[in-house]
């Protein structure tokens, strides 16, 4: 377990140092100068920006050395300021976080509260009835362009049904509310936004519960548990699911950058101000510094994101967590 | 042989976009970008099958058209990442040692970024144009290739024919193409219909936001970008675009399937 | 003496693929019955058949097994469920794979022990280590606290059979336990079992393709080929005149490897 850990921690060296590289690497892509002092293609910085800009970026300077300042600023997380209203880049993302964050949580849980059942069920009997109707629906989840439901949602629940709120985190008249009713509008305002993006990881992790289950369901060790006179509920939902439940963690781990991705998409349609439509806006308005740090950003919390999972998987999986002796 | 379901009709359907596309200009009833300022907003009709946009623009026509660049942009974007993930993984597996582990790394770190911010990061910068689109979405879709190939060369490469091959002289560059390549096709084919339904997908939701393919110019996810101040007026415009989109991806998806069962 | 276990026309198949094709065999108390034949044979599916543990593409067609008087295949799911474990017990071919990855193996042969049993987990807790002590495994308690794939094979049979004998069954059905074991491992655990038995008193089941090894165990043996039993005998008999061509066929095997 030591080796493994410091062999996987050792491994992002590395990958830090390469997504730094590619950030940077994307910010040099205009052709000719760096794109941030680019007139042509940004009429909107004025002359005393760019000077700022040049000063920020060192970019009377070599490459490497302008690489190497811009990093030592990363590691204080100074991101510089945004463009459009001088802020620094830093609060502004900072202000943003905890509903992304609240809004990807929900949707994992929802997605694994849902997929994990489905799949088992689906494993038990395949090509069932059942099985046939959610294979059906997992290939139509993968094919429907999740902006595109988020639309019709809208309409349906939204304006035909007038049931749910399409836009915003909170109804107008917020500010009269009393406590439990303005936690009943925000979820009220979640509820699409997370049951819409959701369908792309349901989709995902159902296929993939299906599998591993009806892969775990075969091994030697069920045969074994069936003759030692287990009942079939313990040998399915425990000796069975424990085995197929050990890779999500990993699945868990690699769904972070779709979520992520998903949130600049959804965040635009519904209106909700989190990373996602602060990034989009950032593009809109060519506010780099904002761009950049949003990307080294949520690369970096991807990584992350794949480490703890790696090292939650050594965690569960005994074959790691205790090597051979 | 078996009978396929998946793949014969997976096939139709994207034969079907695909005639629609090239012969845009036979099939579609009007000009895609004709303003017809007396037909604003017409529900479907026996004169526009599928209504028309907030400018009297037919939407069958401009959906006829958008089929062009939506097909043209996700099987050229995945054409380059084909490319490039074979090419990279071929070097990757047939190679090994420091290049190996170098392509290999740089898969690791690209895969770090959610496609999206990357995207919208490039175009950011380079404006959004249907080349630079499907240049960008090329550039960031060749990672799966890249293992997919490498880890099949891997498994090949101490095969006997390829030591035989190797014994009688041959170039590198004849091994790989000539026997270590084709076995190495069929998954990458699966992978590669596969790839140009999200790349599709990923394009109708970059012009959706309006950083993608830029009006006048109809594609499927530009479209439906008046999708959203119509919701509730107008449902022809939110419907038709993203079944369309729909229905090609789950073709591509459907021919995957099929040849995933063809090869076995 | 009366028969523990009676097997009468038996017949399984995978479709419509027959597996198992109208076999018939008894054994008596305390008595070693070998079942050999080549791999293909329908050896293992019969020993699954018998408490209907069998994958679920397969199909028990007709056939009756009355162990203690009770047609096990008449019952419903529940009843032999409870009949497994206590009173029929099975060891398997690779024992790293049939015990599960992921607990250890304390915690599961105290299941098969609380299962059967009611007892306390202190008490089951004992009686696995007395277990372990039983198939003479020497650290008992580290073992214990293992995880399957921390043990050697030839340890991971030892405890696999510990696990099965928990509940002191009646028959004991294995199935190739040692073809996945070294030699001098393999000799180990068959001494094991033969001194087990001996102690606990239960009848055997034992599958193999190894005539060497029936030699040694053997009161009786059906030779299977091709889903069907073509010829069942007792022990100095089948070697002195063996009767059909398999039969000669894996002595002939048997021979060849003594000469080596």
């Amino acid at each position: 377990m030591l080796t493994y850990l410091s062999r996987r921690l050792l491994a992002i060296l590395p990958l830090l140092f390469g997504i730094t590289l590619i950030s940077f690497f994307v910010i040099h892509l205009a052709p000719g100068r760096p794109a941030v002092v680019d007139q042509t293609l940004n009429p909107k910085i004025s002359l005393e920006v760019k000077e700022r800009l040049v000063k920020l970026y060192g970019l009377d300077k070599p490459l490497h050395i302008q690489y190497l300042n811009w990093l030592a600023r990363l590691a204080r997380f100074d991101f510089g300021r945004s463009f459009t209203d001088d802020r620094l880049v830093r609060d502004k993302i900072i202000e943003r976080v905890p509903l992304t964050l609240a809004i990807n949580i929900l949707s994992l849980v929802f997605i694994f509260a849902l997929a994990i059942p489905i799949g088992v069920r689906s494993s038990l009997r395949p090509s069932g009835v059942f099985d046939k109707g959610m294979t059906f629906l997992v290939f139509f989840g993968f094919a429907v362009p999740t902006f595109w439901l988020a639309l019709l949602c809208m309409n349906l629940f939204g304006i035909q049904l007038g049931w749910l709120p399409i836009s915003g985190i909170k109804s107008l008249d917020f500010e009269y509310f009393g406590f439990w009713q303005r936690c009943l509008d925000v979820c009220r305002h979640l509820v699409l936004p997370v049951a819409v993006s959701s369908i792309g990881g349901l989709a995902a992790i159902t296929r993939y519960m299906r599998s591993s289950m009806g892969e775990a369901l075969q091994q030697p060790y069920i045969y074994a548990a069936r003759a030692k006179g287990l009942p079939r509920r313990q040998v399915v939902y425990k000796h069975a699911l424990r085995n197929a439940l050990l890779p999500i963690v990993t699945i868990l781990g690699l769904s972070i950058p779709g979520l992520l991705g998903g949130s600049v998409i959804f965040e635009t349609i519904f209106s909700l101000p989190g990373v996602g439509r602060l990034f989009y806006e950032a593009v809109m308005m060519r506010d780099y510094n904002l761009i950049m740090a949003e990307v080294v950003l949520v690369a970096v919390l991807t990584m992350l994101g794949n480490l703890i999972a790696d090292i939650a998987y050594a965690y569960v999986d005994p074959r790691i967590r205790y090597e051979k002796t | 042989m078996k009978k396929n379901n998946a793949l014969a009709i997976g096939i139709t359907i994207i034969a079907f976009f695909g005639l629609v596309a090239i012969f845009a200009g036979m099939c579609a009833p009007y000009e895609p970008s004709a303003i017809d300022q007396n037909n604003l907003l017409m529900p479907p009709s026996l004169h526009h099958p599928l209504g028309t946009d907030s400018l009297g623009r037919d939407l069958l026509s401009r959906m006829i058209y958008g089929a062009r660049i939506s097909l043209a942009v996700g099987i050229i974007a995945v054409g380059i990442a084909t490319l490039l993930g074979v090419f990279l993984g071929c070097v990757a597996g047939f190679y090994g040692g420091m290049i190996d582990a170098f392509i290999m790394r740089l898969v690791d770190i690209i895969l770090c970024f959610p496609t999206l911010f990357l995207i919208l990061a490039v175009v950011a910068i380079l404006e959004p144009s249907i080349f630079n689109i499907m240049v960008i979405i090329g550039l960031t879709g060749w990672m799966g290739t890249a293992r997919l190939v490498r880890s099949e060369i891997l498994s090949l490469k101490e095969r006997e024919f390829v030591q035989a091959a190797r014994a009688i002289g041959a170039s590198n560059a004849r091994i790989i193409l000539r026997h270590l390549l084709p076995h190495a096709m069929g998954p990458v084919l699966v992978s590669a219909t596969l790839g140009i339904g999200s790349a599709i997908l990923l394009e109708s939701g970059l012009s959706f936001l309006g950083l993608g393919v830029q009006p006048p110019v109809p594609s499927w996810g530009n479209i439906l970008i008046e999708a959203k101040s119509t919701l509730g007026i107008a449902w022809w415009i939110t419907v038709f675009p993203g079944l369309a989109i729909l229905v090609t991806i789950l073709g591509f998806n459907l021919i995957s399937e099929g040849l995933k069962k063809e090869i076995g | 003496m009366g028969h523990l276990i009676e097997v009468n026309d038996l017949r399984v198949s995978f479709g419509a693929t027959p597996a198992v094709d109208g076999i018939s065999f008894q054994i008596r108390e305390n008595e070693v019955l070998v079942l050999a034949g080549e791999s293909g044979s329908g050896k293992t599916v019969t020993a699954l058949a018998l408490t209907r543990i069998l994958p679920a593409s397969a199909r028990i067609v007709s056939g009756s097994v009355t162990f203690r008087g009770q047609d096990l295949l008449a019952l419903k799911e529940e009843g032999l469920a409870q009949t497994r474990g206590r009173d029929i017990a099975y060891i398997f071919q690779e024992p790293a794979s049939f015990l599960n990855p992921v607990f250890t193996i304390g915690s599961q042969i105290m299941e098969a022990i609380i299962l059967h049993q009611a007892r306390t987990k202190q008490d089951a807790r004992k009686e696995a280590l007395a277990l372990l002590g039983l198939v003479q495994i020497k650290e008992p308690e580290r073992v214990f606290a293992s995880y399957p794939h921390q043990l050697s094979g030839g340890m991971n049979q030892r405890v696999f059979t510990a696990m099965s004998l928990a509940c002191r069954p009646k028959l004991l059905i294995a199935d190739e336990p040692t073809t996945a074991l070294d030699v001098t491992v393999e000799s180990q655990i068959v001494k094991l079992l033969m001194d087990l038995k001996k102690t606990l008193g239960f009848s055997m089941l034992f599958i193999t393709h190894n005539l060497a090894l029936a030699k040694k165990i053997a009161d009786r043996v059906c030779v299977m080929y091709r889903g069907k039993i073509v010829e069942e005998a007792g022990m100095p008999a089948l070697f002195a005149r063996p009767q059909h061509f398999h039969t000669k066929e894996l002595i002939a095997a048997y021979e060849k490897i003594g000469k080596l």
